[in-house]
């Protein structure tokens, strides 16, 4: 505890003494010497709960998460948290974080090119690390975070980054991982009068998936053929066909998850994942009977239709976990409430998701689907030290509260650009008025 | 048959000569004016809706009824038509019809549309392309021999023609369906005024709201008395139409139930009853459609069932097009029920040819015949005034009428001629009924029996011999031709052919060998007895499920009622001063919190066990966009003349949703598209009540102010970079210039009114304009503002005009920098009330911080959180738990952000907004900490009524799906007995924000 309230008021002169400092800190360097966090409720990610526990790391990597009793504590840096909570880093996946600054002025956008097939457009080389959005994003325990392209049918391919990097190639925690089909929607009347529209729109969806049937099957038997001149899109799609990539199929109602699925499986695409999901609830049997995992996105969503349970969206994360179905949950309402992303897994144990659970749908399971749960995901020996300390409940905004990240052993600067604006206008408030009148908010600066 | 014959006889001169004169006309060639004078003798006729003569006469002469009876004799020189066993009815009548009236084609402007702010009509018209009263249908209107021929074959013989286009339509005239020059069918050139909500095909901008459209009303109402009284001081033909027009009865056209309320409601203000067309669903709000003394128009177009086979798409229909499906032929039998006068249309049928059945169906679900065809005929008749000319048969109206096979209602009817001013039209041929049952001997073979059943037009054939098969069966004339096959196991057809000869039937034949033979069928027995079985078994009266309030899912039967409830042992979150009171009490008595304290007891009280439980005060979102048909009437810059409460819609699924996460009152907004919006409501989330009834009572007035990059139009296409302002410097100046506008004509009105009457009279009454008399209230306090407001510049300048301009900004509403100027809001006394945590969406939001709320709130600004989003609006309570995570905030005054702190906001703190003794009994019992992401409202208490029960709601849920699949069978029946089905329709959730300009054209199509 001493070492950590030594922390606490240096930071805070620090803050208060320097009145101009970057709104993007500077990454952390390299983890340079070991160190163990004592005395904490570990949550390892996987379901297992250890009261009283130790978790320590070196070199970026975990070395040991149990009891505190069966820690070695000789040559660490001990960290006391004590009555706090470690978790992995949580993990945000289908995110445009990093490629969409400010949505209403078009020269921050770089998540969707122009065009229907781009499945060799890829995400990473335009994901900016310095976005102001970011540090806000990790400061409740977001720290990974999947660079997704959008639009079109098929949008790019994305990669996945941890969010304390000088670059997006420090970033990349898995490059190129997989490839963003964006089904064509099943169009549907809802007017009372015909739209003349109508019957356009459904021919541009058949002609949709005939070029998607063309562009599958060339891409399928691609690499055994003998090409004299590169085919870019055919080729960035050959790992869909022997399992290297993903397939990530983003279709909401439940007949497009049943068609889309059919449809992709009989040219030979080996891993796929649906995203979105929202009506995944009516086709679990079909999710279930083939395994397929869901990044479900509509937690903090309105039910689809007004005869829906009220609670829908927010059960339907234990709905999925009850029937089986592997599944990770995102943020999708906006880039700058990915921070929220702890919030929608506490609403899902609020509508019956046991809290590990919950916790696991932002972290280990997430890892799974993305293919990175060999390195991050849990808090597990041997993985990276990519994980949170929070003075309480992380799940529940009433409680959590970030004392402490790492990212890959490196422990991350939680300051940014909210909490300097914030800095600066109660500095100003509190020199001119009285100090009986009003107090300097310290409470949210405890890191 | 011979009557037949007669009938057909005297067709021929119905074409031939002329019944009536046009006097004016000069012939080429001899005159040939004829008197018409014909006898119809021996009809049952129904002279009017109510009586009924047998073995009358209905004598006619120059097109207009002369005599009918029973003793009415039959004048020399008459040609007689002997109309035996027919049945002679007035000719129908449709009082909302274009025929005759050129294409109306509606403007198609969306969001991404040019703006147009002015007219494009050249002329002394109206500002407004939408107000075109000097619209003449007498003018427009042209004889249309097919669409005539289409609505005579329905039984129509006269229509009002409506120029359906635009807000005032102008005129309507009265017009007969003879094929003649419009000079001899226009019966009554104006005989009504035409309105809507529905601005057709204006392509301008204002008003592109329903609110919008109603204030345009409005205003043009007052326009059109001011210009009658100031004839001098602006030349306006529109103007001077809509006040002729107004000496007509009026007819209103809507689309739906809540506009036949919403129109109703303009016409009180003016001391007009319209006559109302509506869209059929007006038995879902039956007592306050009767409430409103409004004569209907009824639509006969009944939806198709839904194709619902594909139980995925089959969820997508909504309950209410389920229900709607099943109870729409009811309609008009419930009305009549309830005592409300109306006509009907055949105005909506997508096949005219639906009319009749439909008609017949509605008369089947509850309506009696003398009403139904009191509402086709007398009604419209005196509704406009025409009830002299048309409606009846009595002497000297027109000699409108139409002869029938026998009761107009009865399925089996058939509509044989239609006369109009005299003029006969043949309908249909009678068909010769040669149902029965017959002996059939085919040479040597045994006996048959012959059963021809079927209609007389479509008869059918079975013919029952050792096996029982059916053939087919067809007449030409009295030639009948029939085959069958041998027996059931063959597939070899027996073929007759012969005639019809004193009610048998014989001829030649061949069978399947060849052979030649000859055949007889002798008539034993008519096929009556089993028709009208048939018949009792269509006329069994229908079963629906309940009526629901509101008409959709999650409404109910029977609402919940308010109850005395004590609420024992929980937390009780006070946000007086006596704060959170653990192991409290709280009792809800007469719609208010009667007592809090420690073992309360109350004799009949409901006791609900709070141990481990919360309770709080109703969460009030100080800035929603729910229940409401439209938000933005984003236009001009300045709208302070439309009105939320216009626009309320209590069917919202929304309301209900929210009440689940604790909501109970929410302050509805205008958009944000314009400097200076509209008028706010203020609603209690009452699920299941009316518009009016969800409206709180006495509560203060409020209008909504926009700043920034939505007003400016910044983020819209290069096309909007023209109206005024672009600017943030624009911006304050349409404030200036509307309040010194507003100021001006606060003081022309108290200059006027200090004149004496005569100089009143002659100086004129200024111009009353309701966008200014919106302002004049804000600078007399009776109207308060909230003001969306992002940015330090603006909230600053905001102020500055407010100080100048003599009044105060009640509210900022987002203010997501509020934190940069915080201290001087709370110089000027303006609250704030804000998200939680948004930013980065916009320009203007980048210096948005999460601890906004917490700044304002230290520096003694009152601080609200509020929603904009009827998703986020049912975690509110998270949203202020925010503030306690980002800005150090204690956790009672973050409740307050959400409860007490909008109430203040609202003016509405002395009555809610905490739990004290004789405040409103809005209050939500929590399973949890109300801040916590854990926490679920169990119950939420509006006035002491549970309108959110989580038990309940477990229940709805069950008999939602049941009734569900009861309507989904009903309907898969009916699919398989030949209904005609529709695709499956999506009615989208219709979720607001303050940027929502004209949704409707972009939700017409959506995936999932």
């Amino acid at each position: 505890m001493k070492i950590h309230k030594r922390y606490i008021s240096a930071f805070v002169a620090l803050m208060l003494s320097v009145p101009v400092f970057a709104q993007v800190p500077a990454p952390a360097p390299k983890q340079s010497k070991p160190v163990l966090l004592t005395g904490a409720t570990l949550h390892v990610g996987n379901g297992t709960v250890v009261e009283n526990a130790a978790v320590a790391f070196d070199n970026g990597k975990i070395t040991y998460a149990g009891p505190k009793s069966g820690a070695n504590t000789n040559g660490y840096e001990v960290v006391d948290v004590t009555g706090q909570h470690i978790y992995p880093g949580l993990i945000q996946p289908n995110a445009q974080l990093g490629l969409n600054e400010i949505e209403s002025v078009r020269a921050t956008l770089d998540m969707r090119e122009v065009g229907q097939m781009n499945p060799n457009v890829r995400s990473v080389i335009a994901y900016n690390t310095d976005s102001d959005i970011i540090p806000t994003i990790r400061a409740n325990g977001v720290l990974m975070s999947q660079v997704t392209p959008v639009g079109g049918t098929i949008s790019g391919s994305s990669s996945v980054v941890q969010l304390d990097a000088w670059n997006w190639e420090d970033a990349v925690v898995k490059a190129d991982e997989g490839i963003h089909l964006n089904w064509p929607a099943m169009l549907i009347q809802t007017g009372s009068t015909p739209d003349p529209r109508l019957a356009n729109f459904k021919q541009q969806r058949e002609q949709a998936l005939t070029d998607l049937a063309q562009l599958f099957r060339d891409a399928s038997v691609y690499k055994a053929a003998k090409n004299d001149k590169e085919n870019l899109k055919l080729s960035s799609m050959a790992g869909l066909f022997d399992g290297s990539k993903k397939l990530y199929i983003h279709a909401n109602y439940g007949k497009e998850i049943i068609e889309s699925v059919n449809f992709v499986k009989q040219f030979g695409v080996k891993d796929i994942v649906i995203v979105g999901g929202g009506d995944a609830v009516a086709v679990i049997d079909f999710l279930k009977a083939n395994n397929l995992p869901v990044i479900y996105s509509g937690v903090h969503a309105l039910p689809s239709r007004a005869e829906e349970d009220v609670d829908m969206p927010y059960k339907t994360p234990f709905l999925l976990q009850k029937a089986g179905v592997p599944f990770a949950l995102d943020y999708d309402l906006s880039i700058h409430g990915i921070r929220n992303l702890p919030f929608i897994a506490g609403t899902a144990v609020a509508h019956g998701l046991d809290k590990e659970q919950a916790l696991a749908a932002i972290t280990l399971n997430t890892a799974k689907i993305l293919g990175i749960d060999k390195e991050v995901g849990s808090v597990e020996v041997g993985k990276n030290a990519t994980l949170v300390v929070s003075s309480g409940d992380l799940l529940d905004m009433r409680t959590n509260n970030v004392t402490h990240a790492f990212i890959q052993g490196r422990k991350i600067d939680l300051n940014n650009k909210h909490r300097y604006l914030y800095q600066k206008f109660d500095n100003k408030y509190n020199a001119e008025t009285k100090p009986a009148e009003a107090k300097p908010a310290t409470k949210a600066m405890t890191n | 048959m011979k009557k037949v014959l007669i009938i057909a006889a005297c067709l021929a001169w119905g074409a031939a000569g002329r019944v009536m004169a046009q006097e004016t006309f000069p012939r080429n060639g001899v005159y040939d004016e004829r008197s018409g004078l014909v006898a119809l003798t021996n009809a049952t006729i129904h002279p009017d809706y109510k009586t009924t003569i047998n073995n009358g006469t209905l004598l006619i002469r120059n097109g207009k009824v002369e005599a009918v009876g029973t003793n009415v004799k039959v004048p020399a020189g008459a040609v007689v038509v002997d109309a035996k066993g027919k049945h002679i009815y007035p000719g129908l009548v449709d009082m909302y019809s274009n025929y005759g009236m050129p294409e109306v084609k509606p403007a198609r402007i969306n969001y991404g549309s040019p703006p147009q702010a002015e007219s494009k009509k050249q002329g002394a018209y109206s500002w407004n392309q939408a107000i075109r009263p000097e619209t003449n249908a007498a003018e427009l209107f042209k004889v249309d021999a097919k669409q005539a021929e289409e609505l005579r074959k329905l039984g129509f013989g006269a229509v009002l023609s409506v120029h359906q286009d635009g807000i005032a339509r102008g005129t309507a005239a009265l017009v007969t369906l003879a094929d003649k020059r419009e000079n001899e069918v226009v019966v009554l050139d104006k005989a009504a005024g035409a309105l809507s909500f529905d601005r057709g095909s204006s392509t301008q901008d204002y008003p592109n709201s329903l609110m919008g459209a109603v204030a345009l009303l409005r205003q043009t109402y007052l326009d059109a008395q001011w210009n009658t009284m100031n004839p001098g001081r602006e030349q306006n033909i529109s103007l001077k139409a809509f006040a002729d027009a107004n000496k007509y009865p009026q007819i209103f056209e809507v689309d739906n139930k809540l506009n036949v309320l919403r129109a109703d409601k303009v016409g009180d203000e003016f001391k007009k009853q319209y006559i109302i067309k509506g869209a059929g669903d007006e038995y879902q709000m039956i007592k306050e459609v009767k409430a409103t003394n409004a004569p209907l128009i009824l639509t006969l177009n009944f939806p198709d069932a839904y194709n619902v086979e594909d139980t995925y798409d089959a969820r997508r229909v909504p309950l209410e097009a389920l229900k709607h499906w099943e109870m729409a032929p009811a309609n008009a039998g419930m009305l009549q029920k309830a005592g409300v006068t109306f006509a009907f249309t055949a105005a909506d049928l997508k096949d005219k040819k639906d009319f009749l059945p439909n008609l017949r169906k509605a008369v089947q679900y509850g309506l009696p015949e003398e009403e139904a065809l009191k509402a086709l005929t007398a009604t419209p008749a005196k509704l406009l005034n025409a009830d002299k000319v048309i409606g009846s048969l009595d002497k000297g109206k027109l000699a409108n009428f139409i002869i029938t096979s026998g009761n107009l209602f009865a399925d089996n009817n058939i509509i044989l001629e239609n006369w109009i001013q005299g003029n006969q039209y043949k309908i249909t041929e009678v068909p010769a009924d040669y149902r029965g049952v017959y002996t059939l001997k085919i040479a040597q073979q045994p006996d048959r029996k012959l059963q021809i059943t079927g209609t007389p037009d479509k008869p059918e054939l079975k013919v029952i011999g050792q096996d029982t098969v059916t053939g087919k069966i067809s007449f030409n004339g009295n030639m009948v031709t029939l085959s069958f096959n041998k027996d059931k196991k063959s597939n070899e057809a027996i073929r007759l052919s012969g005639w019809y000869a004193d009610k048998n039937l014989m001829g030649d034949g061949q069978l399947p060998d060849a052979t030649p033979v000859k055949w007889s069928a002798t008539f034993s027995e008519a096929m009556t007895q089993q028709a009208k079985k048939d018949a009792a078994k269509e006329a069994k009266a229908p079963e629906f499920g309940n009526m629901v309030y509101p008409f959709r899912a999650f409404g109910q039967a029977e609402l919940p009622k308010q109850e005395t409830v004590l609420i024992k042992n929980a937390t009780v979150w006070t946000n007086e001063k006596e704060g959170k009171l653990e192991n409290t009490d709280v009792l809800l008595k007469n719609g208010k919190i009667a007592k809090i304290g420690k073992n309360l007891s109350e004799s009949g009280a409901r006791v609900i066990d709070g141990t481990g439980k919360h309770v709080t005060p109703g969460i009030i979102d100080e800035h929603s966009h729910i229940a409401l048909d439209d938000v933005n009437e984003g236009t001009q810059a300045v709208t302070s003349e439309v009105r939320m409460k216009d626009v309320v819609n209590h069917e919202d699924i929304n309301i209900y949703r929210q009440l689940a996460g604790g909501v109970t009152t929410s302050q509805l907004l205008h958009g944000s598209a314009n400097p200076i919006g509209g008028q706010s409501a203020i609603i209690k989330l009452r699920w299941g009540k009316s518009p009016e009834e969800l409206l709180i009572e006495n509560a203060d007035e409020f209008i909504k102010f926009a700043l920034g990059e939505n007003v400016k139009h910044s983020n819209r296409s290069n096309l909007h970079s023209v109206r005024f302002p672009q600017t943030r410097m624009g911006v304050e100046q349409v404030y200036v210039d509307a309040f010194q506008r507003a100021k001006e004509y606060e003081q022309a009105w108290k200059s006027y009114n200090k004149l004496s009457k005569k100089k009143k009279a002659a100086v004129g009454e200024p111009r009353r304009d309701l966008e200014l008399e919106a302002l004049v209230e804000i600078l007399n306090d009776k109207r308060f503002i909230t003001c969306h407001s992002y940015v330090q510049s603006e909230i600053n300048m905001m102020m500055k005009v407010a100080d100048q301009m003599g009044f105060k900004v009640n509210t900022f509403t987002h203010i997501l920098e509020g934190y940069k100027v915080a201290d001087k809001m709370r110089e000027h006394g303006a609250g704030g009330s804000t998200f939680a945590d948004w930013w980065a969406y916009k320009m203007e939001v980048k210096d948005a911080i999460p601890q906004n709320a917490g700044l304002m709130n230290k520096m003694g600004v009152v601080t609200a959180i509020n929603s904009d989003d009827a998703e986020m609006a049912r975690r509110l309570n998270q949203e202020a738990a925010k503030s306690v995570k980002y800005a150090g905030m204690s956790e009672e005054e973050a409740l307050k952000m959400v409860t007490l702190n909008p109430a203040k906001l609202l003016h509405l703190d002395n009555r809610m907004g905490s739990i004290k003794t004789g405040k409103d009994a809005d209050v939500v019992l929590w399973n949890n900490h109300p801040l916590s992401i854990y926490a679920r409202a169990e119950k939420t208490f509006v006035d002491g009524i549970a309108y959110y029960d989580l038990e309940r709601d477990t229940q709805m849920r069950e008999q939602l799906e049941k009734e569900r699949v009861r309507l989904i069978q009903k309907m898969l029946n009916a699919k398989s007995s030949g209904a005609k089905t529709q695709a499956p329709v999506t009615r989208k959730a219709s979720v607001l924000h303050c940027e929502d300009v004209e949704h409707n054209e972009e939700e017409g199509y959506l995936a999932y």
